[in-house]
């Protein structure tokens, strides 16, 4: 396998993980609402998923080597993941707290609980004291005939299930958001909350819906790094992709190919650098100097095309009906 | 409150009566779908007319005092609520928290180890409060300026790393690097903040993304030099600082002799009843610079002008205040103190810096900055909270077998709730109108009334 091949796969591996995510920002500030919160609802949606499959494991629910568990704790972590942002769902359209503190507070509370139930579930219904739920790596898959094409097979070879899983859910988000009418509503309620509500549409439905829709995307997110990067549910899954997919969607100014687009550069530059080590043979302590490239790369390429960057327009605002 | 307005219907009398405080107050929260308004005012004496509000409304009502208020509202609820949890896990929530305040030091614990007292405890708390009330005045600052300055924790790395790289690895007297490591803090975090208030207004970048950004490549640039050049090959951390740059002095007093020693760094040999405990030389600047900044903010032209830009951008643009030099200024300031919070925390809480990870204070900060109201008095007492619950956890999970997360547990819930303190403030404006509504309805009516019977006696004349 040529040093190519690895850099697409790896960054297929780490994009695609990023984009779900990102697109459950998307969705969430689109609708007016910013969502500081990923980090959390991803490591909480990961945490229900991995508690899942590690019980149905453990506790021999499911016949030995089925899949089923697997797919199952994707949709465990989508549902964990939505209600964990049922919090911030509430304290964002009812309770009018601040938005940016409230994604604050739920990244902090998602450690803490998530923490706390680890241990504390390991110890009273597992029997040992762990801060962590082992999860087996998702099986890769290559398909035979079209992972022969030069460089642009390495697309389909040795690639995770759940990235086609995510591909199919961009087509279905993309769907979505843009052309069914609960998209545009969603895309007015962050424009112009004002006009959706004379239209007779309620402005607090649509967003707390969008915040659900985020909540489970993220959690799909991290259930797949769970299953691939970490292959355990831990405190490590807080290392800061919900903050990375902010990152994207902003730098796709909050529109969906385009974050696709910031997603790969991501993925790519980060497994380019990784091989470029290898390939100059160089130390492993120059890889801290590696991981600076996806980022130093980003607020480059930032500074040419953020020009014409624009937020929707009501993010962040509370809707007030009789504001005009 | 929409429509008219019916203080001017009951004339300027009737105002004076209803501004009076007092009233029965054996209502319960003001419930809005009872009976209609009673339509004799039921006035025990002299038919004054009066607002009758509740309990709960006259002590969380007062908007002059809702700064205050409202987050002890949000802190006696999420009290409640961790006692309710702490219950349900079996453990008495009152002796949960009276182990939080031992193991903070407010409090004397029952038992000591040798070289240890009360003292000891506190001043470590005061040690991990310092670091905390910089941060959160650097969130607070942004905040003012309508930004939101998510890379303190990157932002303190490299002030910490320049500090002990420059000084810290250096022969150099206290009297001298002291003084230079926060001349470092400030001018390496003002550099970060300026950097990201550049990149905002020169190329449009969201300071939240160049935040982010600029925290990953801090952090991963910061560990590669400690990997490679100043690693402690036992700690795996990065060397520990010469005692001289540290700004926290070491202290000995003697609790027999009543003799107090400070100095930069303890003795090798402790005599009987001495009890060791930390200065924290920082903590007063803490408390000055909270003070300054909020006269800065208040009777400041340019904390004035940080205001405006944060309350409303296009609107201060047009009243003729430079936008762009003051968010480049607001984000110096930010930087200035998260650069602060950083020498004081790697050089001072702690004396040396743990490679490939951020430090989550500069996350907490953000929420004790605005647990404090983004207020920056406030803040005093929200990082005085926060360090408390942080510093005695450890003591707490050793007494009652809670496990230690609940610490962060009741942070988390202490801060949910006071993100609500918006709504708090709007449910009880709203319960307040409508107590004062059927108060100046009742009024009305009776107004009403004394004007037809006024008029009958004047056509009967």
């Amino acid at each position: 396998m040529s040093g190519v091949n690895t850099i697409i796969i790896d960054g297929l591996a780490l994009a695609l993980p990023l984009l779900i995510i990102a697109i459950g920002g998307i969705f969430s500030e689109r609708s007016g609402i910013i969502n500081l919160a990923l980090e959390g609802l991803l490591g909480f949606g990961a945490f229900c998923g991995a508690l899942f499959a590690y019980a149905s494991v453990t506790l021999h629910w499911f016949s030995p080597h089925s899949m089923i568990p697997l797919y199952l704790s994707f949709l465990v972590a989508a549902l964990g993941g939505s209600l964990f942002a049922v919090i911030h769902g509430l304290l964002c359209v009812k309770f009018r707290a601040n938005q940016v503190i409230s994604g604050v507070v739920i990244n902090i509370l998602s450690v803490a609980v998530t923490g706390f139930l680890t241990s504390q579930i390991n110890v009273s219904v597992f029997g040992g004291p762990s801060s962590k739920f082992d999860l087996m790596t998702a099986p890769r898959l290559t398909i035979p005939l079209l992972s022969r094409i030069p460089v642009i097979g390495a697309i389909f070879t040795r690639f995770y299930a759940f990235e086609v899983m995510i591909l199919v859910l961009l087509a279905i988000f993309w769907f979505i958001l843009y052309r069914t009418r609960f998209g545009i509503h969603l895309r007015a309620a962050g424009d112009n909350p004002q006009a959706l509500d004379a239209a007779g549409v309620g402005v607090a439905r649509v967003r707390f819906t969008a915040v659900l829709i985020s909540g489970a995307l993220a959690g799909i997110g991290g259930m797949c790094f769970a299953y691939s990067i970490l292959s355990n549910f831990s405190a490590a899954i807080y290392m800061g992709y919900g903050y990375l997919a902010i990152a994207a969607l902003i730098f796709g100014n909050w529109k969906i190919m385009p974050t696709f687009a910031a997603c790969l550069l991501f993925g790519l530059a980060q497994s380019g650098a990784n091989q470029l080590i290898l390939w100059l043979k160089m130390d492993s302590s120059v890889g801290d100097l590696a991981m600076i490239v996806p980022y130093a790369l980003t607020l480059i390429l930032l500074a040419f095309f953020s020009k014409h960057n624009r937020a929707p327009r009501a993010l962040g605002e509370i809707y007030d009906k009789s504001k005009r | 409150m929409s429509g008219r307005d019916p203080r001017w219907d009951v004339g300027p009398d009737a105002l004076k009566k209803i501004s009076e405080p007092g009233g029965k107050c054996d209502d319960p929260v003001a419930p809005p779908s009872q009976d209609p308004p009673n339509p004799a005012p039921s006035a025990p004496d002299d038919g004054a007319v009066q607002v009758q509000l509740n309990w709960f409304l006259r002590a969380f009502g007062n908007e002059r005092w809702q700064f205050i208020t409202i987050p002890l509202l949000s802190i006696l609820v999420s009290l409640i609520a961790i006692s309710i949890i702490v219950g349900v896990m079996g453990s008495n929530p009152i002796n949960v928290f009276i182990t939080f305040l031992q193991g903070a030091g407010w409090i004397m614990k029952p038992v000591y180890a040798g070289g240890f007292g009360m003292l000891s405890d506190l001043s470590n708390t005061l040690a991990a409060f310092t670091p905390m009330l910089f941060a959160a005045l650097a969130v607070t600052i942004a905040f003012r300026g309508g930004l939101f300055n998510i890379g303190i924790s990157g932002q303190m790395l490299i002030s910490g790393f320049l500090a002990s790289v420059i000084v810290g690895y250096s022969g150099l007297s206290s009297f001298v690097a002291k003084p230079l490591v926060l001349l470092i803090g400030i001018v390496t975090g003002a550099a970060i903040g300026a950097l990201i208030g550049f990149l905002k207004y020169r190329f449009n970048i969201n300071e939240v993304v160049a935040s982010i950004m600029l925290n990953y490549i801090l952090q991963y640039a910061v560990s590669y030099f400690i990997n490679t050049r100043y690693l402690d090959q036992i700690s795996r951390q990065s060397r520990v600082v010469s005692p001289a740059s540290t700004l926290v002095l070491s202290g000995i007093y003697n609790s027999k002799t009543h003799q107090l020693m400070v100095s930069n760094s303890l003795p090798s040999v402790l005599k009987l009843g001495d009890i060791q405990f930390l200065v924290p030389i920082c903590f007063v600047l803490a408390i000055v610079l909270a003070i300054a900044l909020q006269f800065f903010l208040k009777k400041t032209r340019l904390g004035y002008e940080i205001k405006a830009v944060g309350a409303n951008r296009r609107g201060a643009h047009y009243s003729g205040i430079r936008v762009k030099r003051t968010i480049l200024v607001t984000m110096m300031l930010s930087g200035a103190l998260a650069g602060l919070a950083g020498v004081s925390y790697y050089l001072g809480y702690f004396n040396s810096i743990q490679p490939d990870t951020l430090t989550s204070l500069g996350f907490d900060s953000i929420a004790t900055a605005l647990l404090g109201a983004a207020h920056p008095i406030g803040n005093i007492a929200s990082s005085f909270l926060i360090t408390t619950l942080d510093t005695g956890g450890t003591y707490m999970q050793s007494m009652m077998g809670v496990r230690q997360e609940i610490a962060q547990l009741v942070t988390g819930l202490i801060l949910l709730f006071s993100a609500c303190s918006a709504f708090f403030r709007w449910r009880i404006a709203i319960s307040r109108q409508k107590a004062e509504m059927r108060a100046y309805e009742a009024a009305e009516h009776d107004v009403d009334t004394d004007l037809v019977a006024s008029s009958q006696g004047g056509d009967a004349a």
